[in-house]
């Protein structure tokens, strides 16, 4: 591809040279996130001709490499006949060769690809070098490395004042000819300070680059495509790969808590597999408030598959202005995940990292003595004026003289071993770079019984591959997670296991399995034992393939096809355990099988121009359609009495009518959009960025099927402003900015729109045999989007020469039409799907800040986030909506905070008959002194559903997480802590109530501050049976009793590490080696001690799940030995 | 070569652009029916109306039912809210509350829906549609006169709701509710076949028997006894509505080998294997396969067994002994109640004693009534409908007794008696009958004793209508509208004598309860509701 310029316009190609090296600047940046890599080449050349023209060795060049050629054919004599034979030497070493002897005389440049030829002379249009133009080339080498003696390659060698330069090879080398031995160099390179290097005559200059403090350029991962972080004018918070390093996450998700300011993430459960909530920004809807989820640009892929040291940078997208680009899903926030790809021109690295270490469980409760709990078991029987005590004085001595049993809790766990390991191979060339990576975890359950637990296989293969104006990209990643379960309920035999006394054994001398007068059926042990198991089995596959082509180079079009395979099984087991004396579990010996199949798929096509106009005026546009759809189909085969040995079918053996084919059980939608962002800047000072989606989706009925959801952002650095001048010199940079858009939600179930009838096996029977019956969903024909208006105002600063970062935001938020089930009353028969009901504030504020502080010996870099959201229901047509949670309420009303706890409110405990007489009592109840008082607030005598006060919610404020890391010479230390400020917490059953509906028999020791005549200073009421009056108005009507104060520090992660010096790890053959010690959830600090405070009460949805009880998986602390090893 | 790859590239391009614009946004699920394909077919109208029958009633407020009144127990949660109701501690917010209006406004649904929409099958017979038609009117005019009979005056719901119109609907007076239920019934009765006229595959349907049986039981509650009368000699005096008669064994009535017998008026089906209730895993004896005990008969109901002399056992001459307190008792107790020294019917035939006094258990101590254990807290167990073929964790598909036609015998007592109108034809008919075929022999027992006035007489058919329907889920209604709920549930509730002779006379105190007669006839209208629909007035008292 020739460019053939005539005369008039020589001296062009150097004007638009020096916009290129701007350009090549940012190109540089961005083809570090692999997304263009028209930057840098310093390709060796192999070339054997004899006896060609000029133009034809011209040509050749031209198809065997990347290198193009401009030039005036009035300059360069392209008949001279030429023979060469040269291997492997740089493109001057060719040109050289080339035109040695050549009349006119001619000259080169090269400039990234392209080759400039002309008349010698004519080169003099830049007057500094038109100088040097009689001045002996000399050749300069050399190698660029960092602080740490690692090679960089790629690294940019630019001959200062002119355009000559090359970029560093695999190791770092680099050779660049110069016409002027008293030139300057200029390095750069990504994340590093820029030097200068006055040459004076050197032929080998060896260079080190300091690391740059400041991420100012970093590259920020936006919608469909990429920001320079000093461009972004919404809220992003990008979190790199290192807050994924050297901890055992087992997936994403955990690895995410505390890393971004209001991105709450909460443990439901700690067991191995349990999902975590994951939610930004604090409760804006009434229903689903869990984030969308992006990986390399693919909508739906699962986050908990995801092996997290493949990641590379995860966004949070959180305002308007970032998230309109997504339209009808973005409302909750969107979270963007990008995963690694090699890099270009560097040689192949193989890293290992290795974690194995151990969890082990703690209970944040634990029962009285047996003997002890037998004597208050008969207080609550005499406080009940029961007939006869229900231990005798001798069986409690007796108690007292046998001594305890172990707590069955304690009995059904233990310490399980924890490994992750990495392998990972990426590399590059100048066109096209791999990454590949196996990940293996396997967290150990630590249940007793045969192993369980969860198992992750990863695999990742990046590749991209650039052929001149084309560039693919294609990622492929594969998942196998495998989990052994028992075949009961955690909840359940945790629960069962906590609730038991400690004069009972679970397991007698003779291995039988023993059932007592709490657990009269089985007990846990036995069912971990050898009740069964349900073994999980989900493989899945994620891809995309994505093919850009430059049309021009100011704009670009591509196209993306991506999605995700998943095919999850369960394939489980109940077999028969017979406890003694009496007691069966699994007696029906079912075999079940599960199996369910998804796809989704998206396909993307985009246009994107980019343009800087005088210098000034940068302008960049995207417009793109996509589709996206989900379809799913499952079957279930469930049997009864199969085999006791093998589980297969045998003569009694039946088909449960539950079995469904996958037309019972499959679901299909689809959404087809239109995109769009428009960025404008001028000179880096005033920003502006429009965006919007337009959605039509198969949730709705035709008609009210689209919706358009638009935003608009301003950012303005105020301190590149003359009057901030004495700011910037002795601050550093200031922007400001705001956003503000309409987000949507569409997360409702399918066809809700059209009334359905469903037809189900055994409803009912006529002489002695099943008939089916028909269910229905009932429709809400208009059915429709919900729309979030979002504002967002915050400010990004670079303090201090960089060593403070700091941001702040704060937003408003107004959701409404939200889609939510309507107050349906019970006459109405049926429940009725999500209506466009109700409307939701919520606001709140942010801040992140990094400071950094890198010394000749000690490199501190803290880390500190905190924010806060607090939400208000703004309308709910009108009505409000109490919803039961067990003792408890919650309220949905107007002017106040979506599901705050609703319930009578304690004063005190009644000391005497005196005080009880012309009190407040609840309704039919008569108590005693000892029991709780409770505050009549309509004064009308009788404590009813009308002295209900409105207390907090469970929705945590003030979340903060603190990181920091300090190294040493070779040592290394971090330190991550996270924690809640503010949250009302429930917690229930016989974590509040001693013996919790004769259901739970062992009181705990943090329940021992109970009232008795002795003790009327207590923090308790007196112990009642259940079902007694006392009980009945302590614990059966609900009050700020069983709401705590859930507030926590908890220290998440402790790392230290040694890295083996680079001298030593290079004579073993590695380029690095490091060792260190890591612990994690190792001291928690809070105001509530008997239960974990990180417990939630939400399910997924962050709806309402229950209050916390004993049924909770124990909260693991984590000890572990890792190695990190590079080659 | 960088032709060939623009030439990938626009294929490329074509197929995304190809793929992105075709994709349909009209789906329909492939599983379910839509509102505009389902009414085609009498099976799919059939299918809706065993849904409506499956909302009927259900085992649980079946058995504990009696948990609410002075015959059992309800001594471990606080299943279907037996136990607050029955001790008389709770309010509006009760869960069982808001699940009975729940539950029974959506079977009304489902035979509103029916009612509506079954004219726009064309393929059908219209004897057939009536015929459905007027099944659903009952199953309609059952769940209306549970709720009446609950609450008071409850919204009369006879035409399918929109959302509006439920959330801004006031109660209808009780009367008219009342009118609602017998207008109805006595329409269909007209409709519905006898038992002989539907097909054996259909038994288990709704007859005419049981629209008369549910019109007695109606007019029972409020004491319109001559309706009563008329109504049971409908099914005593022909066989016009259906050949009904008592079946000769008491024990054998409630066992799975006979089902269907010529007792069964009405009864809620369930079949083996496949629609079970599981009710027994907490009321049988924890030797007999139980888990644990929830639900206990209580000592009062014990007790209101009479001797096979005929003699209530604090009658002078009666020959109780406490020391033997189950000898020579009606034997209906151990058709129904398990207590201790049972001679427990194993299925195979063979039996065994069941031992529940404190420390009577030569081996397995498993059935002792111990204080606070997961056994008994009565010192008793149920019998009547444990089914020997149960299933796993006593699962059976046993048929439950809604309406059978002792109940018609003891109706038909009890108001011929209310009009002064009792005498030994009547009494031969009805209680002489009963007591036959529950095996008395004694003269004593079985025959008229003249010398009864009135209010004895009442006193002994009431406390027959008990023992005889004991456990089947009905004593709690009659305490309500005999108006003797603040006699029988205030104060202790007892079980067997176990316990020290101090307070009670060594009868173990199992649960105390508070009646109060100014609010407790009427449960309260559930909280919610009248938090969503602020039209509901709430009962006096709540």
């Amino acid at each position: 591809m020739k460019k053939l310029h005539d005369g008039k316009g020589s001296y062009l190609p150097f004007v638009k040279i020096d916009l290129k090296m701007k350009l090549t600047f940012l190109l540089t940046f961005v083809s570090f996130i692999g997304m263009f890599a028209n930057s840098g080449y310093s390709q060796s050349l192999s070339l054997e001709v004899e006896n060609m023209t000029i133009d034809n060795v011209i040509n050749k060049i031209e198809l065997t490499s990347n290198y193009t050629f401009v030039y005036n054919t009035k300059f360069v004599d392209l008949q001279r006949r030429v023979s060469l034979k040269i291997k492997d030497a740089s493109i001057y070493e060719v040109l050289d060769q080339m035109f040695n002897g050549a009349k006119p005389k001619t000259s080169f440049q090269v400039i990234d690809t392209e080759v400039f030829l002309n008349e010698e002379n004519a080169i003099g249009v830049n007057s500094k070098t038109t100088d040097n133009t009689k001045k002996q080339v000399i050749q300069v080498t050399g190698s660029i490395k960092d602080a740490n003696n690692q090679p960089l390659p790629g690294a940019n060698i630019v001959e200062k004042g002119t355009t000559n330069g090359v970029t560093a090879d695999f190791d770092g080398n680099f050779t660049i000819d110069l016409r002027d031995g008293n030139a300057t160099l200029v390095i750069s390179y990504i994340g590093f300070s820029p030097k200068e290097v006055e040459v004076k005559g050197q032929t080998i200059i060896n260079i080190v680059l300091q690391e740059n403090t400041a991420d100012l350029d970093e590259v920020v991962v936006v919608g469909y495509g990429t920001q320079r972080k000093s461009r972004v004018v919404s809220a992003v918070d990008q979190i790199g790969e290192n807050a994924f390093e050297g901890r055992s996450s087992v997936n994403t998700t955990q690895a995410l808590q505390g890393q971004s300011p209001s991105l709450t993430i909460q443990q439901r459960n700690s067991e191995p597999g349990a999902a975590l909530n994951m939610n930004i920004r604090g409760i804006s809807t009434l229903g689903n408030n869990s984030p969308l989820i992006v990986i390399d640009g693919i909508v739906g892929g699962d986050i908990n598959t995801l092996n997290p040291t493949d990641i590379e940078s995860v966004s949070v997208l959180k305002d308007a202005g970032s998230a309109a680009i997504y339209g009808s899903r973005a409302s909750n926030g969107v979270i963007l995940i990008t995963t690694k790809k090699g890099r270009k021109n560097s040689a192949i690295t193989l890293q290992y990292n290795g974690l194995v270490g151990y969890n082990s469980p703690n209970f944040f409760t634990q029962p009285v003595a047996g003997y002890e709990n037998a004597i208050l078991r008969n207080e609550a029987a005499f406080n009940s004026d029961a007939t006869s005590a229900i231990f005798t004085s001798e069986q409690i001595q007796q108690f007292r003289k046998n001594g305890d049993e172990e707590w069955f809790a304690e009995e059904i766990v233990k310490d399980a071993l924890q490994q992750n390991h990495n392998l990972s191979v990426s590399g590059g060339n100048e066109n096209s770079t791999y990454m590949v990576s196996i990940g293996y975890v396997n967290q150990s359950s630590n249940f007793v019984g045969p192993p369980k637990g969860m198992e992750r296989y990863n695999y990742r293969i990046n590749l991209t591959n650039e052929y001149g104006r084309f560039k693919f990209i294609s990622n492929l990643a594969y998942s196998k997670q495998k989990i052994s379960d028992h075949s009961s309920s955690t909840s359940t035999l945790m629960v069962d296991a906590f609730r038991v006394p400690l004069y009972y054994k679970q397991v007698d001398e003779n291995g039988q399995y023993l059932t007592n007068d709490v657990l009269q059926e089985f007990n846990s042990l036995g069912i971990l034992d050898a009740g069964g198991f349900r073994k999980y089995d989900n493989d899945d596959v994620f891809g995309n393939l994505s093919a850009e082509y430059k049309l021009t180079d100011d704009f670009i079009v591509r196209g993306v096809f991506g999605g995700r395979l998943n095919s999850n099984t369960l394939f489980a087991r109940t077999k028969r355990v017979d406890f003694s004396p009496k007691g069966v579990y699994g007696a029906n010996r079912n075999t079940n099988d599960e199996q369910r199949k998804s796809l989704d798929l998206n396909t993307q096509l985009m246009l994107e121009y980019s343009k800087t106009v005088n210098d000034r005026h940068y302008l960049d546009f995207l417009a793109g359609v996509s589709n996206e759809n989900h379809q799913d189909r499952g079957i279930g085969l469930f049997k009864r009495f199969t085999d006791p040995d093998l589980g297969t079918p045998i003569t009694d053996t039946e088909i449960d009518d539950n079995s469904y084919n996958s037309n019972q059980s499959s679901s299909k939608n689809s959404l087809n959009s239109v995109f769009g962002r428009a960025s404008y800047n001028f000179d880096e000072k005033y920003f502006l960025e429009a965006s919007f989606r337009y959605d039509g989706s198969s949730k709705f009925k035709k008609g009210l099927r689209w919706g358009f959801f638009p935003s608009v952002s301003l950012g303005y650095r105020v301190s590149d402003e003359q009057f901030m001048q004495n700011f910037k010199e002795n601050m550093g940079s200031l922007k400001l900015r705001a956003s503000y858009g309409i987000l949507g939600n569409q997360n409702v179930g399918n066809y809700q729109y059209q009334t359905t009838y469903f037809t189900f096996q055994n409803a009912y029977g006529f002489n002695n045999s099943g008939v089916s019956g028909t269910g229905y969903n009932f429709a809400n024909p208009d059915i429709q989007w919900e729309r979030a208006a979002t504002l967002n105002i915050g400010a990004d600063m670079d303090l201090f020469e960089n060593k403070l970062t700091l941001s702040l935001d704060y937003f408003d938020k107004v959701t409404s039409d939200i889609l939510v089930p309507p107050a349906v009353p019970g006459v109405y028969g049926t429940n009725l799907p999500d209506f466009n009901a109700g409307k939701v504030g919520n606001r709140g504020w942010e801040i992140s800040a990094t400071y950094k502080h890198y010394g000749e010996l000690f490199k501190h870099r803290i880390n500190v986030s905190l924010g806060d959201t607090q939400n208000k229901v703004l309308d709910f047509q009108g009505e409000e909506r109490l919803n039961g949670v067990e003792e408890l309420q919650l309220l949905l009303r107007e002017g106040q905070p979506y599901n705050s706890y609703v319930g009578l409110k304690r004063d005190g405990i009644f000391q005497s008959m005196e005080e009880i007489e012309g009190a407040a009592v609840p309704e039919g109840l008569s108590v005693v002194p000892g029991d709780n008082r409770y505050v009549d607030l309509n004064q009308d005598g009788v404590i009813n559903d009308d002295d209900k006060f409105i207390f907090g919610n469970p929705f945590p404020r003030y979340t903060y997480g603190l990181t920091y890391n300090l190294s040493v010479n070779n040592i290394d230390f971090s330190l991550f802590l996270q924690g809640v400020g503010k949250r009302t917490m429930m917690v229930r059953g016989e974590l509040v109530e001693p013996f919790h509906f004769n259901y739970g028999a062992t009181m705990y020791v943090h329940q021992l501050d109970y009232w008795t005549p002795q003790n009327t200073d207590a923090k308790y009421p007196r112990l009642a049976n259940a079902g007694s009056q006392s009980n009945t108005n302590n614990f059966r009507r609900g009050s700020d009793m069983y709401l705590y104060d859930g507030a926590y520090l908890r220290l998440k992660n402790v790392q230290i590490g040694y890295s083996l010096p680079q001298k030593v790890a290079e004579n073993l053959g590695m380029k690095g080696y490091r060792f260190y010690v890591s612990g994690q959830n190792l001291l928690t600090l809070s105001n509530i001690k008997f239960v974990d405070p990180e417990l939630s009460e939400f399910n997924s949805n962050l709806g309402p799940s229950g209050a916390n009880s004993g049924r909770a998986y124990p909260t693991l602390a984590y000890y572990g030995l890792g190695i990190d090893i590079t080659f | 070569m960088r032709n060939k790859y623009i030439h990938i590239f626009s294929r490329f391009f074509g197929l995304i652009i190809l793929l992105v614009s075709c994709e349909e946004l009209e789906l329909a699920p492939e599983n379910q029916f839509t509102d505009l394909n389902y009414w085609t077919s009498s099976s799919k109208a059939q299918t809706v109306l065993n849904t409506a029958y499956s909302q009927m009633h259900n085992s649980t407020y079946f058995f504990y039912n009696e948990g609410i009144s002075d015959n059992a127990y309800n001594g471990r949660g606080d299943t279907a809210g037996a136990a607050s109701l029955a001790a008389g501690i709770y309010d509006p917010s009760l869960t069982r509350l808001q699940e009975e209006w729940d539950d029974r406004y959506a079977g009304i649904k489902s035979c509103n829906l029916l009612l509506e929409n079954i004219d726009r099958v064309e393929d059908m017979d219209d004897a057939k549609r009536n015929r459905m038609k007027a099944e659903a009117r009952f199953i309609r005019a059952f769940q209306h006169f549970q709720l009446m009979t609950w609450f008071g005056d409850i919204p009369l719901v006879s035409v399918d709701l929109s959302l509006e119109e439920a959330q801004t609907l006031r109660r209808t007076p009780r009367a008219e509710v009342l009118k609602f239920v017998l207008d109805e019934l006595e329409e269909i009765a007209a409709i519905l076949p006898t038992k002989a006229e539907y097909s054996v595959q259909e038994r288990g349907k709704i007859t005419n028997g049981a629209a008369i049986a549910l019109k007695a039981r109606a007019h029972l509650f409020e004491g319109h006894w001559q309706e009563v009368v008329s109504a049971c000699e409908s099914l005593i005096n022909t066989d016009a509505n259906g050949a009904y008669a008592l079946y000769p064994s008491y024990e054998g009535l409630f066992l799975p080998e006979n089902e269907y017998n010529s007792e069964d008026i009405l009864s809620l089906q369930y079949v083996p294997e496949f629609r079970m209730w599981g009710d027994f895993f907490d009321m049988a004896p924890l030797s007999a396969g139980a888990r644990l005990n929830a639900l206990a008969p209580t000592q009062e109901l014990v007790d209101s067994y009479i001797m096979l002399n005929g003699k209530a056992i604090n009658e002078t001459g009666s020959t109780y002994n406490e020391v033997e307190p189950y000898f020579n008792r009606d034997p209906r107790l151990t058709s129904t109640i398990v207590y201790h020294g049972y001679d427990w019917k194993e299925a195979g035939g063979s039996s065994r004693t069941i031992y529940i006094e404190p420390g009577s258990s030569p081996d397995n101590p498993v059935d002792e009534y111990a204080p606070g254990s997961s056994s008994t807290p009565t010192g008793y167990y149920t019998r009547k409908y444990f089914d020997p073929t149960h299933r796993t964790a006593l699962a059976s598909g046993l048929n439950l007794i809604l309406f059978r036609y002792a109940d018609i015998l003891l109706m038909y007592a009890e108001a011929k008696n209310e009009l002064g109108e009792m005498d030994a034809t009547i009494w031969d008919k009805t209680i002489k009958a009963l007591r036959q075929r529950a095996g008395f022999t004694d003269a004593p027992a079985l025959n008229f004793n003249g010398s009864l006035n009135q209010v004895s007489l009442r006193q002994i058919i009431r406390n027959e209508r008990r023992v005889e329907l004991a456990m089947e889920g009905l004593r709690i209604f009659d305490i309500r509208r005999w108006h003797i709920a603040e006699d029988v549930l205030n104060g202790w509730a007892h079980g067997a004598k176990f316990a020290p002779a101090s307070p009670d006379g060594g009868y173990i105190r199992a649960n105390f309860r508070t009646f109060d007669p100014n609010k407790h006839y009427l449960w309260p209208i559930p909280r919610d509701e009248r938090l969503i629909n602020s039209n509901l007035s709430q009962n006096p008292g709540w």
